[in-house]
This record gives structure tokens, C-alpha cells and sequence, in this order.
């Protein structure tokens, strides 16, 4: 029980957060929608795949993190421009987003980012996606040090505390 | 892009096929995991395994793609691959996709 109000906590402060966030600016054209219908609305806004170019706050990926999983956000990071995708229920919708943005498959990883852990276990390295035996990767990890490393430094840059 | 279809990336010819070829051929790689398996060839599966992704890989490479199918065709990489390594998150046998490839490859012959 403790649990589960925990989680509903969470979710509302999700949800305060998101209103802040989505609530339509006085500029804003066009309906805006009300009641329950605003609260789907701020759902489906949360769990849509944003890109992370610049940089995003923890407090984001953790309201990120209550409207999905959990304790947890996926992302998929592009190597080459050094951007991420996050925010998609799997690896693949943000493997797509990516690749509709002009990245090359061979530069994407997908990892799941941990915002309430601590900075070493923030994230690891687990998806289907990384399955990718013509790059020598053969498991759901990241095999390459040298590529887990360029990976968290490019998180580590992305994620503001 | 160190493909093992080299030729077929090279060449271009990949890219001049349907999608139903393309995802036909893809199919005969998965029946061919799953007729390893059957027979207890774990070597042969694994590398019927990675064909199949280097095709998948290759159709995913497809501009032509790029549009609403890209979205299942990477849910599709996403799901075969858990279900290569025993299908924990998304639960789906092998054998699904097995049925599911097959279309592709009846709509192939149909227009041929």
C-alpha cells in the first residue's frame, strides 16, 4: 500500500509539473482541452519522444520517469551528433525518431537512464536495438569500453542536476 | 557499413526490391533459426540470427521506408531480437514471426 501511494504521489507530481510545463500560453491558438481530457492530453504529451539536443533537467527525465516506468527513462543516444532520443514506451520508437532525423543506425545506442540513482548507476547499457553483430555487438549491452565511455559523457553533458 | 550481404548493400540491389522480398527474405533466415534449433545447432541458429538482422538492417536502411513503416519495422528488429534470446519482455515466440514473415512472402510471389 505504501508503495502504491507512493507511486500515486509521484504521479501527481508529475502531473503538476506537466501542467506547468504543456498548460497552452496565452498566445496559443486553437482549443484547450479541460478535466480528464487535459489530463490525457498531458499524458500523451509526457510520453512522447522529445529529442534532447541541448540539454534537459533530472527533474524532467524523473517526470519523464513517473508517467512511465517508473524509476526509469529509455533513451537511445546518436554518437555521431552527440543528441539523444527519450521518452518512447521502446528503444525502437526512438531508434525511428533518430533515423527520421538523418542519424545512421551504426551511431545509435539505447540505454535506460536512472534519475533518481546516483551518477555511476545512472545508466545502463540494455537494449534490443544494440544487437548489432556486423559491429561486433553481439549482446543487448554496450561491449565497447571505449563506446560506453563516449556514451556517458554525452548523457553526462545532456543531463543538467 | 560492414554489412554481411556486402553485395546486396553494395550493389544497391536490396534496395530495388519490394518490400514484401525484402521482408520475405528476412523470414527464410528466422525459419532457418528456428529449424536449427529444432535440430540443436545453437552455431547455425546464431548465424541465421545475424543474417536475418543484417537483412532487417538493410530494409531499415531503405529510404523508402522512411515514412509510418519505419515505426513497425523497428518495433520488429526490437521484438525479434528479445524473442531470439528467449522472448522475456515482449513474449513472442519465434514461431510468430514465422507466420508473420510468410505473408510478405506470399504477397512477393503473387506480384512476380
Amino acid at each position: 500500500m505504501g508503495e502504491a501511494r507512493s507511486q500515486n504521489e509521484r504521479l501527481e507530481c508529475a502531473l503538476s509539473s506537466a501542467v506547468e510545463r504543456w498548460s497552452p500560453k496565452p498566445n496559443v491558438v486553437g482549443s484547450i482541452p479541460t478535466g480528464r481530457e487535459f489530463q490525457i492530453f498531458l499524458l500523451a504529451k509526457m510520453s512522447e519522444i522529445n529529442l534532447v539536443n541541448r540539454s534537459i533537467t533530472l527533474k524532467e527525465l524523473k517526470d519523464i520517469a513517473s508517467l512511465g516506468f517508473g524509476d526509469m527513462v529509455k533513451a537511445v543516444v546518436d554518437v555521431e551528433k552527440r543528441i539523444m532520443a527519450i521518452g518512447g514506451s521502446m528503444h525502437a520508437d526512438e531508434e525511428k525518431f533518430l533515423l527520421e532525423q538523418g542519424a545512421s543506425q551504426d551511431d545509435l545506442w539505447g540505454i535506460n537512464i536512472y534519475p533518481d540513482s546516483q551518477e555511476e548507476n545512472r545508466i545502463e547499457f540494455d537494449s534490443m536495438i544494440n544487437v548489432r553483430p556486423r559491429q561486433n555487438n553481439r549482446s543487448r549491452g554496450v561491449e565497447s569500453i571505449e563506446l560506453q565511455k563516449k556514451i556517458i559523457e554525452i548523457v553526462d553533458l545532456l543531463i543538467k542536476e | 557499413m560492414n554489412y554481411i550481404h556486402k553485395d546486396l548493400a553494395e550493389s544497391g540491389r536490396w534496395h530495388e526490391m519490394s518490400l514484401s522480398e525484402q521482408l520475405g527474405n528476412v523470414g527464410s533466415d528466422v525459419d532457418r533459426i528456428i529449424s536449427w534449433r529444432k535440430k540443436e545447432n545453437e552455431s547455425y541458429a546464431t548465424n541465421a540470427f545475424y543474417r536475418a538482422l543484417d537483412l532487417l538492417d538493410l530494409t531499415i536502411s531503405d529510404k523508402r521506408w522512411h515514412g509510418p513503416k519505419l515505426k513497425e519495422l523497428c518495433r520488429l528488429r526490437e521484438v525479434l531480437c528479445d524473442s531470439f534470446f528467449g522472448g522475456e519482455l515482449y513474449n513472442t515466440p519465434l514461431e510468430y514471426f514465422s507466420k508473420y514473415f510468410y505473408q510478405f512472402a506470399l504477397v512477393a510471389r503473387k506480384n512476380s
